[in-house]
């Protein structure tokens, strides 16, 4: 079931459920790929999220009712679930005390020992839940239980680019410099800030990420800063 | 080559219609925060809506001309002189080399617009000039940095547009709003409040978003799951206050919102000084995209 509501004067949102899970991350994916593709020439912006998808519109070639009774059309199609997988996007990353910031207080909360820490964090094939807070930031699920805590009471001015942070069930990697309030547990050498412009595209909701970690002097070698 | 900075002034960034097609990947609309005096700048210079200007704001910027070319300035009167002569708004001007051109402050409004013919060619990031601070993208002004634009022989032509476009920014501002996401979630109390009360702007606003200040809704929910976040959405902050979500904002949003600006008011409220008052009203849909659809039909934006 979905539902569409107003979100602007040239957009909408469409509401596909009310919690985020896997199998809803698909079927956005499902329907954002149908509507671009039926409706490209009046889309402008597509944002898909959790539970929801937002779509812009080019005002002068549709009104709003109209934008909605065709997207209900296409959302009123039954839902295939994609034959060809998505993409995994493996990132190197190594957690150490002195680049993980917090590394060391979830240890101590979560009681466990760095490699222990370091297999639970790196095992999963994580989903792309959302991509926001600041571009290409994309937002990873789900950490499991045993690792996950709060955000900073506190957030930092700056975090470095590259600094991989848990808060709650998400993880993720900052792309830029910025200021944030996640629990930093690593660094990735590789760089996913937009200085590289391939960075911009390189996680879309419904995409997976992997870890792969590696020690300090892999880290080094490529291009890690300490 | 155009301009050479002498004073980069407060904050001036080059911008333009916005960023469009690359939300998905969280990237803002960016460009220009006063839609209105953008338009008029390019239109009264037979530019293309989408060409870029200097968006100044408050002032303290200072300019020397290197070449000759035809100029518009627009928006907020920040004491815009030529060699130290009062020069007129919303009208074309010739410059020469060698001109210095001067904002100093804001009189009436924040931020004012330099055009010139075909555009400021600043490089192109993601489709877009617009330089958006927030997401590292493109710088602010510095000095001794060079302004470049395309060469021009100035028309005599001297177009100014109709004095009854050109507004006054003292004035107190309606706010009309289209009542979307979660404006149905709100109770008609709550509505109340938000309805029937003159915000006040906060000085703790800028690009992303407008904070109002006033009397807050009682028990608004702190947070919901993220979604998508269109340019002027009203969120509703914990205190329950509103934020009027603006071009630098993110793409998506935990807070709930009471509904989006209709995008024009955007522009006037571009303008508004901090301490400055508002009052929301209610448009419908239909009324919104034929006002805006009128906007785009005669700045030729498509």
């Amino acid at each position: 079931m979905f539902s569409i509501k107003l979100a602007g004067e040239n957009s909408i949102i469409i509401y596909f459920g009310d919690h985020a899970s896997p199998d809803l991350i698909e079927k956005i994916r499902f329907y954002r790929q149908l509507i671009t593709d039926e409706l490209g020439e009046i889309i402008i912006d597509v944002v898909p999220s959790y539970t929801t998808l937002m779509v812009s519109y080019q005002l002068d070639l549709v009104s709003h009712i109209e934008f909605c009774k065709q997207v209900e059309e296409f959302l009123n199609k039954p839902f295939k679930p994609s034959a060809s997988s998505s993409n995994l996007i493996e990132i190197p990353v190594y957690y150490g005390l002195d680049v993980g910031l917090d590394l060391e207080q979830l240890l101590i909360d979560s009681d466990l020992n760095l490699e222990q820490f370091i297999e639970i964090h790196s095992s999963p094939t994580y989903l792309v839940y959302a991509i926001g807070f600041s571009p290409a930031f994309a937002f990873l699920g789900e950490v499991d239980e045993r690792i996950r805590r709060p955000r900073l009471h506190n957030p930092r001015i700056n975090i470095p680019a590259g600094s991989v942070g848990i808060a709650d069930n998400q993880t993720a990697v900052y792309p830029i410099d910025s200021s944030g309030g996640w629990n930093i547990i690593g660094q990735t050498p590789i760089d996913l800030s937009l200085d590289n412009s391939d960075n911009l595209t390189r996680f879309t909701a419904g995409d997976h990420v992997r870890f792969l970690p590696i020690d300090k002097q892999q880290y080094l070698n490529l291009g890690g800063i300490l | 080559m155009s301009f050479k900075v002498i004073k980069p002034g407060f904050l001036s960034l080059v911008e333009d219609y916005g960023r469009f097609g690359l939300a998905q990947y969280g990237l803002s609309q960016s460009g220009v925060m006063d839609e209105h005096a953008y338009c008029w700048a390019n239109h009264l210079l037979d530019n293309h809506f989408n060409d870029a200007v200097l968006e100044i704001t408050f002032g303290g910027c200072e300019l020397k001309a290197l070449t000759n070319s035809s100029i518009v300035v627009t928006g907020a009167d920040l004491d815009f002189k030529i060699n130290g002569k009062e020069q007129l708004l919303w009208h074309v001007l010739s410059i020469k080399p060698d001109d210095v051109l001067t904002w100093s402050m804001a009189k009436n409004g924040v931020r004012s617009y330099l055009a010139i013919k075909s555009g400021f060619q600043t490089k192109e990031l993601f489709n877009s000039r617009s330089v958006n601070l927030r997401e590292h993208i493109g710088s602010k002004l510095a000095e001794g940095d060079e302004l470049l634009s395309k060469i021009d022989v100035p028309e005599a032509v001297q177009h100014a547009i109709p004095s009854h476009f050109v507004p006054d920014y003292k004035q107190d501002l309606i706010l009309r709003l289209l009542p979307s996401y979660q404006f149905d979630q709100f109770d008609s109390q709550q509505k109340q409040i938000f309805f029937n009360q003159r915000y006040t702007i906060s000085s703790a606003s800028d690009r992303t978003g407008c904070r109002l200040e006033g009397q807050g809704i009682q028990n608004v929910p702190s947070t919901m799951i993220s979604e998508g976040i269109s340019y002027g959405s009203v969120e509703i902050t914990t205190q329950g206050l509103p934020i009027i979500l603006l071009k630098d904002s993110p793409t998506i949003g935990g807070y709930p919102k009471i509904g989006t600006m209709f995008s024009l008011d955007l522009a006037d409220l571009a303008q508004r000084q901090s301490g400055s008052k508002v009052i929301f009203e209610l448009i419908n849909i239909e009324t919104a995209q034929k006002k805006r659809n009128d906007f785009n039909a005669f700045f030729a934006i498509n």
